[in-house]
């Protein structure tokens, strides 16, 4: 199953991924601080491969010009303008220019979104504060976002360090134990977009992604409010068949169904994991089918994840609870 | 190792213990300063942080530029003397330490012109 | 042209041949003998550089072959996406082991063993000034290195990344031994680098070709001088490092566990302090290679020979003002970040000053295309693009897109194979000749370096749009369809071809490689610095006497007066090994040193020492503790053989000059040593203070934490005191210690034992008043940087009883006198460095928390 999950996950990023730009690219900038840092790539790999060509010609010339043509290169006034007067000159004009743009990338904004991150093995924890009197809620490996505003978001890790990146935003910021990092980035393309973990954290740091979804305000306002809500009753006796056995499955000790009994702190929320686009930490696409694998398979797909392998439901059951799953929307 | 020649040795390096003096202050300053919250202070309507730069900076580079000045001095009124061979090398090494030390030095304390302090 | 860099008035010309021939009856087979390597079983007991510089570097050369196998592993798992070839563990395991046997069993003594076998050679030593320390230290990284090795083998390889980074490593997170191996198994791996360093440092400054001043060093010299320095100060930051993480592993003290006060940056900072220099450890030496093959491929000076020292003493400098740089995404202020930015484009600049000089040296002379030159080419093509990319990385807001992606293992493998390993494989082709009797193939070497040059490139190459298109490191497998699938093939295609190029390497060696004693394949190059002159076990049948930078083009017959025996020192003064110590500046010749032939000491010292550390990872505490008072008993049985004394009257070594052949004090080249092992132990107690305070400002309102009492001041004033008696003591002791009637001071052994007291005394009363004010070390940071604090001291002060009892035994057995005194300086300094360090201690624990007044 799981192969076949990681090939139809494979599909599915292709389709964005097919033009020059990429969903996980700081080639392709979507946001203005990436922009600015992409302006900077853009001119020192322009600068540098200049420089390159230049070096290897002279050294080329060095070897193979006639002796008497290639004299004026073989003393210590080369060494002195080409090694030192050229490189202070060049440095000095670059440093300036890398310190501006350092100043104006990653700037904690006015009224800027706030958000909160938490790293954790390997997943990712996602709280959007209380807000102009919209409530508070949680996510997991799903970050929508605004486009147009500001966003700042706070990270710290529950574990180990990991590093949070999103290459069409900007930098990495890192996600250190004890410590609260900021990131600050607007979103100025819709679209959606992938982040993950830039630091080593552990047996599954390969597997530790997540959705970055830029919306329109008015969508991302709905998209807010609807997350802030309770998760829906199960409509049909399918899905309540499902709700059962995740209450009676134990689910609930490690996962928040916020609206049920189910209030487990130590998993990612699953109050809405039907609206989000990928699951295990950016890993497959969100179906039924997915679903039931990831339960009844985790440390096969996944090996080294903090979530056992459920193996033991019958097919039935296991489809009934991904439905369940798939229904909370 | 006689005291004269430890002398020469600090000389031709001078500048670039010079810079490692600016380095671990103006790091060390910065960091103490930014992680305990002393940042906002003021000296003279600046900000302390970027004072204590361009001040560490100043004390680094002048001093430098002296050392400099002064082998470069010696250095030309050695011509024709039967100073060893070891001796001058070490003055022209220095010439050349210490020059470079001016630029690195001057690099070192330019954050302070454009950097926010602590952000 | 090329002009002479120095006003003729500073030359010295020397005009009359110092020894007169024919040479005495005998003279040279007395050499011979002195020199003879030990032969049948105790062949491995040779400790002349000759044999323990080619193991060394067989040995490095080993573990580059096994890393690179690794490497080609984790390769075939990225051919392709979502592949199964290697488990996740297994791949962790893989670029763990990857990158630290790369960094520490390869490209550290590497370029340590290199210098080992060529530095005496080049500057006409007969041997490093302490043999059995560098077989020592040889033993160790082998025996250590190969067991460290193997545990790949059983899934027991650390797999939290060659950087190690807590809280990942910590007992939470890795409970297994895994974490330990890469700890105490990079023990001894310092151990033999801090050793190789002394012996570097000592050797360049004190062992050198008469009248080869300062001026006159070759480049190679200063940058394995610069590189000893280098390790010698950055070193001791990993040191401090391990051993707080082992510390916190095995006893729960939380340096690094934000809940109880610790921070996981502190880690970062020490071991990017080291890590970052340690990039220009690997370069600088290799640097230095380049430096002598340039020249003679060009057959022409080196130009710029001033400017290429300025460039190798600035990185030394600067490189140490670069490691946040590899932090730049932890959000530290951005001032900060600045800093190392600046610092990180500054040492752009010594590098260029390098790579115009060798341009320069090559178009004023006419560079023969051999396959050294190829390789030298190679090397300033790939090292160029490399430096570039590293000056885009220097910029904060570029790394922080290209940190951790596979950008920056573009740019690492870059500055690496192209500033490292392109030059060592020059090297081997250049200098066979010198260590074998035939010289390696050109027709392969071409194929070798074509194969690699290519490959090297067609791999890491494509990485960097790899990494720029959003692919992060150290990820054993990636997602299909992220763009990253044909880039990673072209990847792994040019990895096998580099492999092939290695492999080819292999059977040259193979084919061509014929160890040779005295008969080498010679000057096949036409070079100009000494390492070319007919040699010997000996080395050198007589030390010469240079007068410029080129000594075989500026002295035409110089390799036949040498080896006729008509410069210095042609036999053994002694009827032992000897050589022959110089001033430091300007090469006069100042005594005689009796050098220490083969024996077992060094190489059981070393078995032993491996066996400590890698018993003590597998938890036999009984037997590592039991190997460990073995390694030291072999060392003392070791030391037992030194400081011989005045064995015969100063004796001639021709032209006239009678020196020597003991002397005491600062021109004492054990003096020197010593020296530098203080300058390293000041550095692991610095880094450690660093440590303290570094928790103090990441912990405000909380120093001490509450309910710490800090002990009445009436405690460290009395340890302090007795630390200031006890090193009086020895002052008087060492004043008494003098003049010509050798064994009069009769009070000597009873004073060094008083002050053995005293210093013990002191270091238990504060040890004692910490235990009754009830400081837990594993509460807080606060008291783990305490305890840590005091037990360093303690190390130190147990060292100083053993040297203590060690020289007051040698007093006792008639080996020490007010003459004959080495022994004793050398425990004395050690003593002074161990009550300087014990009096900041106390300031440090007892003042700061008061001073600072819990803010």
């Amino acid at each position: 199953m799981d192969s076949v999950a990681r090939r139809a996950a494979g599909l599915l990023w292709a389709l964005p991924v097919a033009g020059c730009g990429g969903v996980q690219s700081a080639l392709d900038p979507a946001g203005g601080d990436a922009t600015g840092i992409y302006r900077l790539t853009i001119v020192m790999t322009a600068g540098a491969t200049l420089i390159f060509i230049v070096v290897t010609a002279l050294l080329l010339y060095a070897i193979f010009a006639p002796p008497e043509r290639r004299a004026w290169l073989g003393s210590r006034r080369t060494i002195v303008y080409g090694g030192l007067a050229f490189p202070v000159v060049t440095l000095s004009l670059l440093l300036p220019y890398g310190l501006l743009v350092m100043r104006d990338t990653d700037v904690p904004r006015p009224g800027a979104l706030r958000i909160e991150v938490i790293g954790e093995q390997y997943w990712w924890r996602v709280r959007y504060p209380a807000e102009d009197g919209q409530a508070e809620f949680s996510t997991a490996n799903e970050l929508v976002v605004p486009i147009g505003r500001p966003i700042t978001v706070s990270v710290t890790a529950a574990d180990v360090i990991h590093s949070f990146w999103i290459p069409n935003f900007g930098g990495k910021i890192d996600m250190i134990p004890g410590r609260i990092n900021r990131f600050n980035f607007t979103a100025e393309r819709p679209g959606i977009y992938r982040g993950v973990c830039a630091e080593f954290c552990g047996d599954q740091h390969a597997r530790m992604a997540f959705d970055v979804v830029a919306l329109e305000p008015a969508a991302f306002a709905s998209w807010r409010s609807t997350q802030a809500q309770p998760a829906p009753e199960p409509a049909i006796p399918f899905l309540a068949r499902g709700g059962e056995l995740f209450r009676a499955g134990g689910c609930g000790s490690c996962h928040v169904v916020r609206g049920t009994e189910a209030n487990g702190r130590f998993g990612p929320d699953l109050t809405h994991v039907g609206s989000r686009r990928t699951i295990g930490a950016g890993q497959f696409p969100n179906n039924i089918g997915t679903l039931a694998g990831w339960v009844a398979n985790v440390q096969h797909i996944k090996p080294g994840a903090r979530m056992p392998s459920y193996g033991s439901f019958t097919g039935e059951d296991l489809r009934a609870l991904a439905g369940y799953l798939e229904s909370l929307k | 190792m006689s005291g004269t020649r430890t002398l020469h040795v600090l000389v031709m390096l001078g500048g670039m213990i010079a810079w490692a003096v600016q380095f671990t202050i103006i790091y060390g300053v910065t960091s103490t300063l930014c992680g305990r919250g002393w940042a906002d202070a003021t000296l003279f309507g600046i900000g302390i942080v970027q004072a204590v730069i361009v001040a560490t900076t100043v004390l680094a580079f002048v001093p430098t530029a002296l050392v400099f000045m002064g082998l470069l001095r010696a250095y030309r009124s050695l011509e024709g003397e039967d100073a060893s061979a070891a001796t001058a090398f070490m003055m022209q090494a220095g010439i050349l330490i210490n020059g470079l030390s001016l630029i690195v030095i001057l690099w070192q304390g330019a954050p302070a012109l454009i950097l926010p302090a602590c952000a | 042209m090329n002009a002479p860099e120095l006003p003729n008035s500073f030359e010295r010309k020397e005009t009359d041949l110092p020894n007169p021939l024919p040479r005495p009856e005998g003279e040279f087979e007395a050499l011979k003998k002195a020199w003879e390597p030990p032969r049948g079983i105790s062949f491995i007991t040779a400790v002349n550089n000759t044999y323990v510089g080619l193991w060394y570097v067989g040995t490095a050369f080993l573990f580059f072959i096994l890393a690179g196998i690794l490497a080609l592993i984790m390769r075939a798992q990225l051919a392709a996406p979502e592949s199964d070839l290697v488990s996740h563990d297994l791949y962790n395991q893989l670029f763990t082991m990857h990158g630290t046997v790369m960094m520490f069993l390869f490209a550290v003594p590497a370029v340590e063993a290199a210098s080992v076998y060529l530095l005496p050679n080049m500057q006409a030593a007969r041997d490093l000034p302490f043999p059995r320390l560098s077989a020592y230290a040889f033993w160790a990284y082998f025996v250590g290195g190969l067991v460290f090795f193997g545990t790949i083998f059983f899934g027991l390889s650390p797999n939290g990344g060659w950087f190690m980074y807590p809280p990942l490593t910590s007992t939470k997170y890795s409970p297994a031994e895994n974490a330990d191996w890469w700890l105490l198994g990079i023990g001894f791996i310092e151990i033999s680098a801090i050793a190789g360093a002394i012996e570097i440092i000592v050797g360049v400054m004190k062992t050198r070709a008469v009248g080869m001043s300062l001026d006159k060093l070759p480049v190679y010299s200063w940058a394995m001088l610069v590189f000893a320095v280098m390790i010698v100060i950055g070193f001791p930051a990993i040191i401090l490092g391990t051993l707080l993480l082992e510390m916190e592993r095995a006893f729960d003290w939380p340096f690094f566990i934000a809940e109880r006060g610790g921070d996981p940056l502190l880690w970062q900072h020490l071991f990017w302090f080291f890590g970052h220099p340690e990039v220009y450890i690997i370069f600088l030496p290799a640097t230095g290679m380049v430096s002598m093959i340039v020249p003679t491929m060009a057959q022409t000076p080196l130009v710029g020979y001033r400017l290429v020292v300025l460039a190798l003493i600035a990185t030394g400098f600067l490189s140490f003002g670069l490691w946040v740089h590899h932090m730049f995404a932890t959000g530290l202020p951005k001032m900060s970040l600045g800093f190392f930015s600046a610092a990180s484009t500054a040492v752009a600049v010594p590098s260029g000053i390098q790579v115009f000089a060798w341009i320069a040296t090559i178009a004023s002379g006419r560079m023969r295309l051999t396959t050294p030159s190829l390789f030298i080419i190679g090397f300033l093509f790939v090292f160029t693009l490399g430096g570039l990319t590293g000056v885009m990385v220097a910029m904060a807001p570029f790394d922080w897109q290209a940190h951790d992606s596979y950008f920056v293992v573009a740019h690492l493998h870059y500055v690496l194979i192209g500033g490292m390993v392109f030059p060592l494989f020059a090297a081997f082709y250049y200098w066979v000749p010198v260590a074998s009797k035939r010289p390696l193939s050109e027709r392969l070497g071409r194929w070798v370096f074509g194969l690699m040059f290519i490959g090297m490139n067609v791999t890491f190459l494509p990485m960097h749009i790899t990494g720029l298109i959003g692919m992060p490191r150290r990820v054993y497998t990636y997602p299909v369809g992220m763009g990253w699938d044909s880039l990673n093939l072209v990847s792994t295609i040019g990895a096998f071809m580099l492999a092939a190029g290695v492999a080819l390497f292999l059977v040259d060696l193979a084919r061509n490689f014929r160890f040779a004693g005295e008969n080498n394949a010679g000057n096949v190059w036409n070079a100009s610095t000494l390492e070319w002159l007919p040699n010997g076990n000996y080395n050198t049948r007589s030390i010469p006497s240079v007068v410029g930078r080129d000594p075989l083009w500026d002295q035409p017959g110089l390799s036949q007066d040498v080896e006729d025996g008509r410069y210095y020192l042609p036999g053994t003064a002694t009827g032992v090994r000897e050589a022959l110590v110089t001033s430091p500046f300007d090469a006069r010749p100042q005594y005689i040193l009796q050098v220490p032939g083969p024996g077992w000491q060094p190489v059981l010292a070393a078995v032993f020492t491996a066996a400590f550390f890698l018993l003590l990872t597998v938890k036999f505490i009984f037997t590592s503790v039991i190997c460990g008072v073995l390694a030291v008993g072999c060392v003392i049985w070791w030391l037992w053989e030194t400081d011989p004394g005045p064995t015969r009257p100063p004796a001639d070594i021709g032209g006239g000059i009678v020196i020597p052949v003991y002397v005491t004090g600062s021109m004492n080249h054990s003096w020197w040593a010593m020296i530098v092992l203080m300058v390293v132990s000041g550095m692991i107690f610095t880094c450690l203070i660093f440590s303290y305070l570094f928790l103090w400002l990441v912990n405000p309102g909380v120093w001490p934490p509450q309910g710490v009492r800090i002990p009445g001041w009436i405690w460290p004033a009395l340890s302090a005191i007795l630390y200031c008696a006890s090193a009086a003591l020895v002052a008087v002791a060492s004043r008494q210690l003098q003049g010509e009637d050798r064994r009069k001071p009769r009070s000597v052994p009873i004073m060094i034992g008083v002050a053995l007291l005293l210093v013990g005394g002191s270091s238990a009363i504060d040890l004692w008043s910490q235990w009754q004010s009830a400081l837990s070390p594993s509460a807080h940071a606060y008291g783990a940087a305490v305890y840590a604090i005091m037990s360093l001291q303690i190390f130190f002060v147990l060292t100083t009883l053993i040297m203590g009892a060690y020289t007051i035994a040698r007093w006792l057995a008639g080996k020490l006198d007010s003459i004959r005194r080495t022994t004793f300086d050398n425990t004395m300094l050690f003593w002074y460095y161990t009550v300087g360090q014990g009096l900041v201690g106390l300031l440090v624990v007892h003042g700061f928390p008061r001073f600072t007044g819990g803010v």
